[in-house]
């Protein structure tokens, strides 16, 4: 099904419908898919009434965002043969985090050569570490090679997502628009929602306010009184380029991060030209890359003489970076590293010493008037206000309302914390597959990796449902509570649950975030698409 | 002192803060400084100042040593609370003309001492050892220092600032009593030997030997200005009183070591402390400035100004 818009209504669509019998026929979970293929030609008479919304697509595989993860997900899928796919999209163009995260500064702090795509490489980068411009420059060039524009629908944002048990179909509802899917593909990402924190007096501060997320190009820095709050992965990325421009910096900080080195630099003529002739020396420095970063897990994620070695590694880079003995234990961590995500940059700590630029640790009491009084009792003012605060993680609830078989509630299930079968697929929300859904974060490796296991997983469960010519795959109970309970006994272990406070953890301490083990790990765990832990709803 | 509920207590101290805006410095009054009062007041608000900014940086310690996350973070805003009193009790010295420029007034030897002492050690030294010492600070020099001040000054913008100063420092000691409690708690042979294994660091030691002239220090000066010393003293008292009045904080071997250290401070006729403490005093005061390392950065870090 190509994705044209559609008007009409489901009874027009017979081949669409599914029965409309409450209880599909269910299929024993270990008999082959294939088995079932003859009982798709008995089609059910549709007890389903036309519904007044009109269906602006209708399609075997709809996806949701088009970042990394959707666009990975489409360039998979039609690879495969399935070309029958809308994606979409609630902004006006492709590039997901790169799109909207343009702050000066921005980068990524794993090398460019695995944060892309293996099925995909560019032999281009200009530098070890590119910037935003570079890597959403990366997100068009898969958009425009892999020919993927025209599946996707621009300003649609989703508002709601529903199963139709009956016609085993998704239902998106964005705006005034309905579009349907036989699966879908949640690739709307796990950190794409930011507002602007929840501090006392945010309302009664006058001068200009910037969002790191949603930043502001046609504010003019020069010259200008400015205040960063917030030191995590953007605020060490935006505070150096600030520095350079604005009259003065105030940085505040509530805990400090551990920071390593980020070895950044220009890729020389000939290492690009390498790459391009002979691509397997790509793939040589990406795995060796892989490798160095898989080898990272023993310190980062578990608690090692390996962890000691890192700490060292950042205490020595603070010591030789950062002269003042006070300054120093301001900007000492005191959680072990890993507990929170490690940071990478050369001249966080340089720019902080800059004459224009001073590192407040004092709590913030409230926003005024003028800017921003500290507990000690001084108003400090600015002209703009940076906030570097980070994103609106929800780890009990989702993007959108999602309903499933029954009508039941994905964020009423997940109220005391998201739990999803090997990341990918929750019991009771047939054939919709989610990229970083629970328990699928690194914390030492490219995200890039994880988003291709992920995606592959999503593509051979999309086959099986064709090939099987089944309505409808969704995880047995017991298969998700299983593999969750071996996850969290897992995550015990881990320097996430070490006892400091991040985003990974709910308020309740809870780890819903992150996948404990190597990437290596979670790429055996999503190789096999398990029919026995599904059951299989047979097309009728 | 029933102990308190620290969740609760933080969620307060949140909800409570003022800031050096939220007083008019420039209002009437200052001109009831005397001039009399005017030399001496000078002096004693640079000691209460470096006072509060040693007790802020003993804070700081105690925060990275703090048990809980509640714990850590009312100390980290007990820091900037003490900090915030330095900077306004130097808005008082700014508004009655007893700054030289924007110098910050310089700290006696025995300050600087202890300041060099907090700046090496502090954040080595085990929570239930500051977190004694402090409460008996604040208890006697704060409470007794500004009782006196209140009692002298009239500028009413002084009476304001130190209203929010009291406020604070009531809820400072309310949970300092209760930590004392908290590690006095289930005192076992074991436990009070370990907690008075420290007394045997040398770090600690040196610690000790910069208090002890300070606390006699500060009487003499505190008698030089026209306070009764018995003032000090009784203030020293509330100190066993308060921390005494469980069992948990009586079992707190810390609790009981500077008590009983209170106990010599306050007999001035226990010559076996006072002689060779004094003479102590009197040895620091020849220190040429020249022989101490340059202040630590957060020294720096006083202002008078409300804005910045």
């Amino acid at each position: 099904m190509s994705t044209e818009t559609r008007t009409e209504t489901d009874s027009a669509k017979p081949q669409q419908k599914a029965a409309s019998k409450p209880a599909a026929k269910r299929k024993p979970a270990a008999a082959k898919p294939r088995a079932v293929k003859s009982a798709a030609v008995k089609k059910a008479p549709s007890k389903a009434r036309a519904r007044k919304d009109e269906v602006a697509a209708r399609c075997e595989v709809l996806i949701i965002g088009a970042g990394f993860a959707g666009l990975g997900a489409a360039i998979r899928l039609r690879q495969q043969g399935i070309e029958d796919v809308v994606i979409l999209e609630r902004a006006g163009d492709v590039g997901g985090t790169w799109r909207d995260n343009t702050y000066p500064g921005a980068a990524c702090d794993i090398p460019s050569n695995l944060y892309s795509f293996s099925f995909a490489q560019n032999p281009e980068w200009s530098r070890s570490f590119s910037g935003g411009p570079e890597i959403l420059k990366y997100v068009h060039y898969l958009t425009d090679t892999y020919h993927l524009r025209p599946l996707i629908r621009f300003h649609e944002n989703v508002a709601s997502l529903s199963y139709d048990q009956a016609q085993g179909l998704w239902r998106a509802v964005t705006g005034d628009k309905v579009f349907e899917g036989r699966s879908v593909i949640m690739a709307q990402g796990p950190l794409s929602n930011a507002s602007l924190p929840d501090m006392p007096g945010i309302d009664t501060y006058q001068g200009h306010k910037i969002h790191s997320a949603m930043w502001d190009h046609d504010y003019d820095f020069t010259g200008k009184r400015v205040a960063v709050i917030g030191t995590g992965a953007s605020g060490i990325q935006i505070i150096p380029e600030l520095v350079k421009k604005a009259g003065f910096v105030k940085v505040f900080q509530r805990t400090p991060g551990w920071v390593l080195p980020r070895p950044d630099f220009q890729t020389p003529d000939w290492n690009r030209g390498l790459f391009r002739r002979f691509p397997a020396s790509q793939d040589a420095m990406r795995k060796a890359l892989f490798m160095f970063h898989e080898s990272m897990a023993l310190g980062i994620i578990w608690n090692s003489p390996l962890t000691r070695l890192i700490e060292r590694i950042g205490k020595a880079h603070l010591r030789f970076q950062v002269k003042d003995k006070w300054l120093r234990r301001q900007l000492t961590p005191d959680f072990r590293i890993g507990c929170k995500r490690v940071l990478m940059s050369s001249d966080y700590y340089p720019a902080l010493q800059k004459e224009n630029c001073k590192l407040i640790t004092w709590p913030i009491a409230r926003l005024s008037e003028k800017g921003i009084r500290t507990v000690e009792g001084i108003e400090h003012q600015f002209d703009c206000i940076v906030f570097a605060t980070g994103f609106d993680v929800s780890h009990s609830g989702t993007p959108f309302p999602v309903s499933g078989i029954d009508g039941r509630q994905l964020n009423e299930e997940w109220s005391r914390g998201a739990q999803a079968y090997k990341s990918i697929n929750v019991s009771g929300y047939p054939n919709l597959f989610m990229t970083f859904g629970p328990n699928s974060g690194p914390g030492h490796n490219s995200a890039l990796v994880y988003m291709e296991s992920q995606i592959d997983y999503a593509v051979r469960g999309i086959r099986a449902l064709r090939d099987g010519n089944l309505k409808a795959l969704n995880v047995k109970p017991d298969a998700q509570a299983a593999h969750n309970e071996a996850i969290q006994k897992r995550l015990a272990k881990t320097n996430w649950n070490s006892g400091c406070k991040s985003w990974y953890l709910t308020e309740d301490g809870f780890n819903a975030t992150m996948y404990p083990g190597f990437a290596t790990q979670f790429a055996r765990q999503m190789a096999d698409l398990d029919l026995d832990d599904y059951e299989l709803i047979i097309a009728n | 002192m029933a102990s308190i509920d620290l969740d609760k207590m933080l969620l307060k101290i949140k909800s409570t803060q003022w800031s050096l805006s939220d007083i008019d410095w420039d209002a009437p009054g200052a001109d009831m400084i005397t001039e009399e009062q005017w030399p001496k007041l000078k002096e004693f608000m640079a000691d209460l100042m470096w006072i509060e900014h040693v007790g802020a940086r003993a804070f700081a310690a105690m925060s990275k040593k703090a048990p809980t996350d509640t714990l850590k973070e009312i100390y980290s805003y007990f820091h900037a609370e003490e900090q915030r009193h330095a900077n306004a009790e130097m808005a008082l010295m700014k508004r009655w003309g007893m700054l030289d420029g924007d110098e910050i007034p310089e700290p006696n030897i025995n300050l600087r001492l202890v300041i060099e002492w907090l700046d090496r050690y502090a954040d080595e030294m085990p929570l239930y050892v500051l977190g004694t010492v402090v409460p008996m600070l604040e208890i006697a020099l704060d409470g007794a220092l500004c009782k006196f001040l209140l009692d002298t000054v009239d500028d009413p913008v002084c009476h304001q600032a130190f209203e929010k100063i009291n406020d604070d420092e009531s809820r400072h000691l309310g949970v300092g009593f209760s930590v004392m409690e908290m590690q006095g708690h289930g005192a076992t042979y074991i436990k009070t030997v370990k907690m008075l294994a420290p007394l045997l660091d040398p770090r600690l030691l040196l610690g000790i030997a910069s208090y002890f002239p300070l606390l006699n220090k500060m009487r003499d000066n505190i008698v030089e200005l026209g306070l009764p010393e018995e003032k000090l003293y009784a203030a020293m008292e509330k100190f066993e009183k308060i921390g005494g009045r469980t069992a948990d904080g009586r079992s707190n071997p810390w609790f009981q070591i500077i008590r009983q250290h209170a106990k010599f401070v306050v007999n001035r006729s226990n010559r076996i402390y006072h002689v060779p403490v004094d003479a102590m005093v009197k040895l620091t005061g020849y220190i040429p400035k020249r022989a101490l390392p340059a202040v630590p950065s957060w020294v720096k870090e006083l202002t008078y100004r409300p804005s910045a």
